[in-house]
């Protein structure tokens, strides 16, 4: 044991492993190697389609659950991420991820003026019900959207479709 | 008396001492390339991710280039 530490650290300075110019300036040409191709493989993610994610289906509710003009809280695909299924004046059915894009506050189906909105109270950011784009606020990117089906009588959440940014 | 072959060697010191440091900036450069790619594409930004990766290439050609000069020089010692 002692034997090791000694040969590990040395305490003769003559004994200790120098690192010569050559060996640092290959450290340090690996460790850029080691960027170059990490900043490339973000570049390569980023460019990935992420249009549509499908994920298992899930009954979210009845159909007649929801009035006209109204919204349901529900969770998808995970317990964990919070949607909003919203039942448009038309009668159409739309479903978001609950989430503002901004801090992540929880947004509500409102009308205001006339107009359907998804709105985030904590800073006043508001997102379309038709299309989940950003209204108003500071919300950086549009509400990711919930792919629905209506079967028979049920309303059924089938993945999750993300806006492309530019 | 120092010799002439004294002198070369103080000389070189310096210009390796240059390298390394030229080549510590060119490593930052890219690390802030690393982080701004990283920072745009969390807040969906991906317009420019290619145009810095190309950068950080060219940066590690850099560093590679003063590399294989340093090591033909190490070899002519």
């Amino acid at each position: 044991m002692n034997e090791k530490i000694k040969q590990d650290f040395p305490i003769e300075w003559e004994d200790d492993h120098f690192v010569t110019r050559r060996e640092f300036f290959k450290f340090m040409t690996l460790a850029s190697g080691g960027l170059a191709v990490g900043t490339a493989a973000l570049a390569a993610y980023a460019k990935l389609p992420k249009d549509e994610r499908v994920f298992e289906a899930a009954m979210i509710c009845k159909v007649d659950d929801v009035k006209i003009g109204s919204a349901l809280a529900f969770s998808y695909p995970r317990p964990n991420d919070l949607c909003l299924l919203v039942r448009k004046q038309d009668g159409n059915f739309a479903g978001y991820a609950r989430r503002c894009t901004h801090l992540s506050c929880p947004v509500e189906y409102e009308v205001r003026n006339e107009r359907e909105l998804l709105y985030c109270p904590c800073h006043n950011g508001a997102f379309s019900v038709e299309d989940g784009s950003v209204v108003q606020g500071p919300p950086p990117h549009p509400l990711p959207q919930i792919k629905l089906e209506i079967r028979g009588n049920e309303v059924w959440a089938l993945g999750i479709i993300k806006e492309k940014h530019s | 008396m120092r010799g002439p072959e004294y002198e070369r060697r103080r000389q070189k010191s310096v210009v390796f001492v240059g390298l390394l440091l030229f080549a510590l900036i060119l490593f930052l450069i890219q690390l802030w390339l690393f982080v701004m790619v990283l920072e745009n594409i969390l807040a969906g930004k991906t317009g420019m991710v290619f145009q810095a990766a190309a950068a950080s290439f060219v940066l590690l050609g850099v560093n590679f280039w003063m590399f294989a000069g340093v090591s033909r020089i190490s070899k002519m010692r």
